[in-house]
């Protein structure tokens, strides 16, 4: 079977520094992949490479049987890519729909004509979206799904990334592209976000999702398959018990290596 | 937020208390505007001094007090018993001012300067795309209306080209905005407004620095200027234009709003927050600025052209860069992305100078104090952008 996303050789150059160095990476679908690495080690720059952010200096991104290797960001996105950020970005003065609509609106009607004068459509369209909204946020927090029409700015930081989760699954993606999901949340939290991710992935079996994180307890409840980066290249792949005993993860982490 | 807490006790509210509070918003809208009608005819500086006092008291009170909150909560709930009672209201005014020249002459630049604001909203407070060449894009369709006002094209025509002129114009400027961000993008818009107006001065079909004239508006075969009574009553030939004015904003204003509130609206603010996310999900920046840019200069030209053909004729000093800081200043004042502000601002910029003889001579000293206290004070404007709030067209659809 050919997998969903199929990187070869992808290399990101800096001037000269180099944040990915060849790296093969593969995902197939319903698969979640654990992306780990010391800091700086090339995970997001990946994830930017990826969502078309950055332009890679070589190599070959396949998605779904298109070439993606460096096409725009509109491209990728509307091929099924979808993304949140390590830092969060979120409209904190808009409202949690606003928010969550921002990710539909590639599959929205945009016309000025229907902004402007064919309301009755624009209108359906936007019922159906509240529904869908409510239902999507309501499986990650009731109290996100009775407050849709609040400033995204006036929730917790966990709700904010579930918000931000939201966002990105509400355009029905392929693949989901998670940067760091816990930073700068406690343990409790994070287990709480875990929980209602295991949750999803249960109703869409056919989600592939990359998951970049810090946390290794996270990372051996969700992945399938864990792939660790340092330098840019990747120096792991295999299951999570396997990345636990391997010595060249150890030396990466702990220092000491180069 | 006072506005967002209201919300849930306004959807149990039963249907007496709804029509109640549509009193409650008809008649402060009305006041309001019976205020602002009356320091458009008063002369005598007491009456000035004291009705600004007013408004400055009215406006505070509404701030502090939890009675007014919820007042201004209430406008924001019912916006169309604002924008009815407002047209009776302008209705009203003009009927009762009706042979004022230097009034209705007021009236009307207020409203065609709120619309031009309404355009520069769509840019900058919408697209986040900086222009500091409203003067040039409003002078760009004066000067339409002066060249094809003459050339027998029915003059609603004239405005329309106008507008499409401006926007043409435009499009020379979008290419360097768009590769450009914050002040350099405003820079480009600078330099085309200084670029217009030489141009303007050295072109002697367009009658040099001297300009042109521009005939009256006149619609159906009606010459605005010719115009001296309305049935048994006697008008001043500005009352068309102080009406015409203000169905052009109202034309405008119903483009800016039904924009806000769709899916483009929220293309637009997502482009203006937050490229990169904006890009993540497929949104084209180029295209989300470009459409605010056009349509925004679009709707500055024909506010433009309208406005020459009152004046009877344009400059090139009509495109002068003090006059597009005032248009800016007037969005900024008003609160970037409220179009009420706008209007409130225009006439804090436009009138009240020409109001007050005492301030007359220390105008541009003032602007800039005022400016500046609101940047320093109040920074969201005298009526900062209501967060968008989509629930209440989601329940009726
Ligand atoms: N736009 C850029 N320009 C120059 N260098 C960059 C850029 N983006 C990333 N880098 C560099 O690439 C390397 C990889 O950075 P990256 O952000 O991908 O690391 P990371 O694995 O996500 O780290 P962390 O765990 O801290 O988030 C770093 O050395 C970083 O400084
Ligand atoms: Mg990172």
């Amino acid at each position: 079977m050919s997998a969903l996303l199929a990187c070869n050789g992808l290399t990101m150059r800096f001037g000269g520094l180099t944040a990915l160095d060849g790296v093969d990476i593969a995902v197939g679908k319903g698969e979640t992949v654990g992306l780990v690495g010391p800091n700086g080690s090339g995970k997001t720059t990946f994830f930017n490479v990826l969502t078309g952010l950055y332009k890679p200096s070589s190599g070959a991104v396949r998605f779904a049987e298109a070439d993606l290797f460096a096409r725009s960001p509109q491209e990728i996105g509307r091929a099924g890519v979808a993304r949140t950020f390590q830092r969060s970005r979120l409209m904190l003065d808009q409202t949690v729909f606003d928010n969550i609509a921002v990710g539909a609106l590639g599959r929205l009607d945009l016309g000025l004509m229907t902004a402007l004068v064919r309301r009755s459509r624009f209108r359906r369209q936007l019922s159906a979206l509240v529904e869908q909204a409510t239902a999507l946020t309501r499986r990650f927090n009731p109290q996100i799904a009775a407050n849709l029409f609040r400033p995204a700015g006036s929730f917790t930081m966990i709700d904010r990334r579930r918000i931000e989760i939201c966002r990105a699954l509400i355009g029905a993606p392929r693949l989901l592209l998670l940067d760091e999901p816990s930073a700068g949340m406690t343990h409790e939290e994070t287990r709480q976000l875990m929980d209602d991710l295991l949750a999803f992935r249960e109703e869409m079996p056919d989600l592939a999702i990359v998951l970049v994180e810090h946390e290794m307890d996270v990372i051996r409840r969700i992945s399938d398959r864990c792939i660790v980066l340092n330098f840019g290249k990747k120096i792991f792949e295999g299951p999570f018990d396997a990345l636990i005993a391997d010595r060249e993860v150890q030396t990466a982490y702990l220092g000491g290596g180069e | 937020m006072s506005m967002l807490q209201l919300a849930p006790t306004l959807d149990t509210a039963n249907g007496r208390s709804v029509g109640l509070q549509r009193v409650v918003v008809a008649l402060t809208v009305a006041v309001l505007f019976a205020g602002g009608g009356f320091l458009l005819h008063t002369e005598e500086q007491g009456q000035v001094i004291a009705l600004l006092a007013a408004f400055v008291a009215l406006f505070a009170l509404g701030e502090k007090l939890p009675a007014g909150r919820r007042v201004a909560a209430l406008c924001v709930a019912h916006p169309g018993t604002v924008n009815l009672t407002a047209a009776v209201m302008v209705l009203a005014i003009a009927a009762a001012l009706r042979e004022e020249h230097y009034t209705l002459l007021m009236m009307a630049t207020v409203a065609l300067f709120a619309t031009a604001a309404a355009g520069l909203t769509l840019q900058m407070a919408f697209a986040g795309v900086p222009n500091f060449a409203g003067a040039a894009f409003f002078a760009v369709g004066s000067y339409v209306a002066a060249v094809l006002g003459t050339s027998g094209i029915p003059h609603l025509l004239v405005l329309v080209i106008a507008g499409l002129a401006a926007a043409v114009l435009g499009l020379l400027l979008l290419l360097p905005v768009l590769r450009t961000r914050g002040h350099y993008a405003a820079l480009v818009t600078i330099a085309f407004g200084l670029l217009l107006r030489s141009f303007l001065e050295v072109n002697d079909v367009l009658g040099g620095p001297q300009g042109m004239k521009v005939p009256s508006f006149s619609l159906f075969g009606l010459s605005f200027s010719r115009v001296t009574e309305i049935g048994p009553y006697d008008v001043s030939f500005y009352l068309p234009y102080a009406l015409a004015g203000c169905f052009l904003f109202a034309l405008a204003f119903a483009v800016v709003r039904r924009l806000e509130f769709s899916f483009a609206g929220v293309a637009l603010d997502a482009v203006r927050s937050d490229e990169v996310s904006a890009s993540v999900f497929g949104l084209s920046i180029a295209r989300w600025k470009a459409t605010a840019f056009l349509m925004g200069n679009a709707l500055i030209g024909v506010a433009g052209a309208l406005y020459g053909m009152m004046n009877a004729f344009v400059n090139p000093n009509s495109a002068n860069f003090g006059d597009s800081l005032i248009m800016l200043s007037i969005l900024v004042l008003g609160g970037l992305g409220n179009l009420w502000g706008a209007v409130v601002a225009s006439v804090v910029i436009l009138v009240i100078p020409e109001k007050l003889q005492a301030i007359q001579e220390f105008r541009l000293v003032i602007f800039a104090l005022l400016v500046i206290a609101i940047l320093r004070f109040r920074p969201s404007g005298l009526m900062p952008r209501v967060t968008r709030d989509f629930s209440s067209f989601a329940k009726e659809g």
